[in-house]
């Protein structure tokens, strides 16, 4: 298999230039097996769908020829070291021409560094903290809004609704992301007259939250903001009925957009808030994909469950790649990095954009569940539809 | 084993190291990735030789020091602006000195209590630093980008050399043997004079210095360092199967063991990818079942027994 | 005060379910030697089993107990029988490092099998609770405290009171003389193992219930079980409802006035402090 390798290197060394080459590698090391796999899988599903349709529709155009794209997955088995070795492995021995990049923050952070290590672009649509991009890196871009902005949507609503909330509980997990969104939710907190009366960091991978639920009950808080991941979401809600926590509204930084979590809630998910950078709306139109609304149809028919934003985020950043490649013409790092950091086209994700350190800007929209499906609730433009505001209390469900 | 033998290990050992310390001139980068590695693991798998394989005490809990030397160097270099050499001086110095104050409570457990005892400390130290904001809490700490593969493969193949050479001075010494005692029959050991609690402690702080090392090398390399990468539980694991698979209490064990192992897990990673996993725990299965005395005793015994070394071996443990 | 007594309703419930989460891995460690790295993930197939159960077929978690009990029963069986048994004589660790790889095998089959989606077990009333002195108490929690206590204590009486138990606990004690007496060890250990199974079946149904389903819990689980087993000692299965209540206590208890991210902390901390101090335990015999 190396020997394979070896021969294919030196013919491609007797090539002219890396222009000859048929083909755009891109290559990535997404979660297909393991503890991230749930969420894993919408990246590497949505990255071959992208590299497809595109394919379908003629390829990336640079200088006289147009180019397929190929791309190459690697199961990192949500391990962060293996992932590491695998973005080394796609750049040198793949010979990638760019990067995907894998799911959640803590990989993007340890991913991000050989992309600038060898200086090939990466565009990740899965890591939001903060973390990722104070670094000064060139090489790294994000397609998920900042994690300090995440309940801003959120908050801006709250004050809008009546009976206006008062008591406000902050709960996160250790993790970088969650940890981001914390620091980012205090700070615009502060800034109105809502009381913070609980702010607790949980461990990531806590099954029992009945301490912390207990104490909210007790002191009839009005609203629980939650940073963590799907499971511990899952748990804490289920567990929040068993106890008989009543808050007028909880929200969450995961899992609400998501079908299969809503699924293994079942009623229990109802009224459940979170947010969302993405709605497979009509009015998203993209060049490939016609517009959101049938991205997800066609997604859901390939795959078999519905897209959400990580999905569309993963879509954002092969396209991304593409407009950038033909922006710049050609296929050196370089130039194509430098591309990338000018691109301001319309996607079936949204506006994609960068600021100066890499990272997208997308106001977040805040969403309900109500009677299983998701409502959006309050956008950048103000209220879209009305929240079920206060929740009803469990037993009366 | 004689002077001269041992010094014709010794010359060879160095010989092998310069030759392969080349390999960074020829070999492709991803080789170089993977050899860092093994190498690391290699050293890990050799630093519990000392105190598993040749003590006889079984430490699940390694990771400890790894992640000690992890965190040293990245404290280091980021709160206090030592240079790397000074970071990985820093960490191996807070491995030695948890080697000692923790160890002595717990050398005192025996077998099966001891790989508990250690496998609950190295999760206390985490979960520890992951409320340490010095360390950077859960969230952990940026190292600053170090450009050179070739720097960390050659000090990886160093530090492996050193544990190596340093498990063969320990095979032959009076040292060495009094660890054998005490994996032997402890308490004859004692009888015989021989200070138990002393030597435990020793062999322990002696492994944690090259464990925590190979921690503080990696820290660096990886660049990021969060409570789960440092303090790696999986490791644990990792290290005594590799000693395991090659030989414990031998000194080319546990190096055969982490390479033949590191190269089929990378193999099974890159062929079939969703399934790698779950073909590494088969071979663990098999490995211990046909050959629990590891790969120096099978290159030893297998010529002479034909396919019967594993009936042979099935035979002395089953039930 | 009102607090307090709700957080210390919620730590006893937990402890209970804890105790029976633990029961199996004390059974085979305390009575086989063997320590079973792959208990988590027997208690994984345990709650997948309910799962799948309740979703395609109807049957309450609480109604299927016995199924699943079954299912872990037989598997735990051909575990011992065809698998550990051939490595019992080798060095400890050798059973340490085969259940490891069982648990590797175990867990990464799960995800083949079943996706790696969560999932819950919602029958009707999981929601439901009721108010006692001020403290609301989850139904479905007590339902499986109450299960929990009831299996540990039936295990206990079975292996004090049975022909068959007695049997399990001299092969325990004495190998040779177990011979003599005409028991077969193998069919002793696959029974035993088999038993250690079960349990770990029954506690992954009701865990099913009570929190979420995916293959990679097992790991959590082992590692909480070996808290219990080394607080409660291993001496008598009956002790692990004191080693599991103190754990759970301690748990809440820590996550209220200290902070949730220090459980693991001071979780293992105690077992640390507890194997230094009586390795035999807080209830067991000194050594």
């Amino acid at each position: 298999m190396k020997f394979h390798n070896i021969v294919l290197a030196l013919t491609s060394l007797l090539m002219a230039t890396p222009a000859c080459l048929a083909d755009i590698q891109l290559g990535a090391s997404v979660q297909m097996t393991g503890s991230l796999a749930n969420t894993g899988r919408y990246y590497a599903d949505a990255y071959q769908f992208a590299v497809d349709k595109i394919n379908a529709a003629g390829g990336v155009k640079v200088g006289d020829t147009r180019e397929k794209l190929v791309l190459k997955l690697l199961d990192n088995q949500s391990d962060v070291n293996l992932s590491v070795r695998q973005y080394v492995q796609l750049i040198t021995e793949d010979k990638a021409n760019f990067l995907l990049g894998p799911f959640a923050s803590d990989y993007a952070l340890a991913d991000s560094a050989i992309a600038e290590k060898y200086k090939v672009p990466m565009i990740q649509g899965g890591g939001a903290s903060d973390q990722i991009f104070s670094r000064g890196y060139q090489y790294i871009f994000g397609t998920l809004a900042r994690a300090t902005d995440y309940y801003q949507s959120t908050i801006d609503a709250l004050l809008k609704l009546t009976p206006t909330p008062k008591t406000v509980a902050l709960l996160y997990a250790d993790d970088s992301f969650d940890v981001s969104v914390a620091d980012g939710t205090r700070k615009i907190l502060a800034k109105t007259p809502l009381k913070l009366v609980v702010d607790q960091k949980f461990s990531s991978n806590s099954s029992d939250f009945s301490s912390l639920l207990s104490l909210i009950k007790s002191q009839n808080i009005d609203v629980i903001l939650v940073a963590g991941h799907e499971t511990e979401v899952i748990n804490l809600i289920r567990q929040a009925k068993s106890l008989n926590v009543d808050p007028k509204l909880y929200s969450f930084t995961v899992g609400v957009p998501s079908a299969d979590f809503r699924k293994a809630l079942g009623n229990d998910a109802d009224y459940a808030c979170g947010m969302t950078a993405w709605l497979p709306s009509k009015d998203l139109k993209d060049e490939y994909f016609v517009n959101a609304q049938q991205f997800a149809d066609e997604y859901k028919k390939r795959f078999g469950y519905d897209p959400d934003y990580h999905a569309a985020s993963g879509v954002a950043d092969v396209e991304a790649f593409v407009k950038a490649i033909q922006a710049a013409n050609s296929l050196d790092p370089q130039k194509v990095r430098n591309a990338i950091a000018k691109l301001d086209f319309n996607s079936l994700y949204g506006r994609i954009r960068f600021n100066a350190s890499g990272q997208i800007e997308l106001p977040q929209t805040m969403i309900q569940v109500q009677k299983g499906k998701l409502v959006p609730i309050y956008g950048p433009k103000g209220f879209i539809e009305k929240p079920v505001y206060p929740m009803p209390a469990w037993s009366k469900r | 084993m004689k002077r001269k033998v041992l010094s014709i290990i010794v010359i060879s050992a160095v010989i092998i190291t310069i030759a392969l310390s080349t390999i960074p001139l020829w070999g492709s980068p991803e080789f170089i990735q993977f050899s860092i590695n093994a190498l690391i693991l290699a050293t890990l798998a050799q630093s519990w030789n000392i105190i598993g394989g040749y003590t006889g005490y079984p430490s699940f809990g390694n990771s400890l020091f790894y992640g000690l030397g992890g965190y040293g160097v990245a404290i280091g270099m980021l709160q206090f602006n030592f240079p790397f050499a000074l970071g990985l001086i820093f960490g191996v110095a807070l491995a030695v000195l948890v080697a000692f104050l923790l160890g002595l409570p717990v050398l005192r457990l025996r077998g099966q209590y001891f790989a508990i005892a250690t496998l609950a400390l190295a999760q206390v130290m985490s979960a520890f630093v992951s409320n340490l904001d010095i360390a950077g809490g859960n969230i952990g700490l940026v190292l600053p980008l170090s450009l050179s593969d070739t720097l960390f493969f050659e000090l990886s193949l160093g530090l492996l050399a050193l544990t190596t050479l340093t498990v063969a001075w320990i095979a032959n010494s009076r040292f060495g043997f009094g660890l054998i005692a005490i994996r032997e029959n402890e308490q004859a050991a004692m009888v015989l004079g021989v200070n138990t609690t002393l030597y435990k402690v020793l062999a322990f702080a002696l492994c944690g210095i090259f464990t925590a090392i190979a921690g503080g090398i990696h820290a660096y390399y990886i660049t990021y360092l969060d409570p789960s990468s440092a303090f790696d539980s999986t490791l644990n694991i990792k290290m005594i199967i590799m000693t395991v698979f090659g030989g414990s209490g031998s000194i080319l064990g546990p190096i055969l063991g982490a390479f033949v192992l590191s190269g089929v897990a990378e193999i099974l990673a890159i062929e079939i990818t969703s399934l790698a996993s779950l073909f590494f725990g088969l071979v663990i299965v098999l490995a211990i079942i046909f050959m629990p005395r590891g790969i120096v005793d099978f290159i030893r015994r297998f010529p002479e027994l034909g396919w019967r070394y594993f009936q042979e071996n099935i035979r002395i443990y089953r039930l | 005060m009102q607090l307090l007594w709700q957080i210390l309703v919620n730590g006893i419930l937990l402890g209970g379910f804890y105790a029976l989460m633990s029961l199996g891995l004390v059974l085979v460690w305390g009575v086989l030697k063997i320590v079973n790295l792959s208990h988590g993930s027997l208690i994984m197939l345990g709650a997948y089993i309910s799962y799948y159960l309740f979703s395609y077929f109807n049957v309450d978690p609480f109604a299927g107990l016995p199924i699943s009990m079954l299912t872990l029963f037989c598997l735990g069986f051909l575990i011992q029988r065809y698998l550990i048994n051939f490595v019992i004589n080798a060095p400890m660790f050798n059973t340490l490092l085969i259940t490891f790889g069982l648990d590797v095998t175990i867990t990464y089959l799960a995800q083949l099998l079943f996706g790696a989606d969560y999932r819950t077990i919602n029958p009707d009333y999981t929601g439901a609770n009721f108010i006692l002195f001020g403290a609301t108490v989850p139904l479905v929690r007590l339902y499986a405290f109450g299960v929990s206590i009831s299996l540990t204590v039936i295990l206990w009486l079975f292996l004090s009171f049975t022909k068959i138990g007695r049997a399990i606990r001299a092969t325990s004690q004495n190998l040779v003389a177990a011979r003599l007496y005409g028991v077969d060890p193998r069919l002793i250990y696959a029974l035993t193992f088999a038993i250690g199974a079960a349990m770990a079946g029954a506690a992954g149904s009701l865990n099913g219930v009570i929190s979420q389903i995916n293959p990679y819990i097992g790991i959590l689980f082992t590692a909480k079980s070996f808290v219990i087993a080394i607080i409660g000692g291993l001496e008598n299965t009956l002790f692990v409802i004191a080693g599991g209540l103190i754990l759970g206590v301690v748990e809440v208890l820590t996550a209220l006035y200290i902070g949730p991210t220090y459980t693991n902390l001071i979780s293992f901390g105690i077992l640390v402090l507890v194997l230094i101090i009586r390795p035999t335990g807080l209830l067991g015999r000194t050594a």
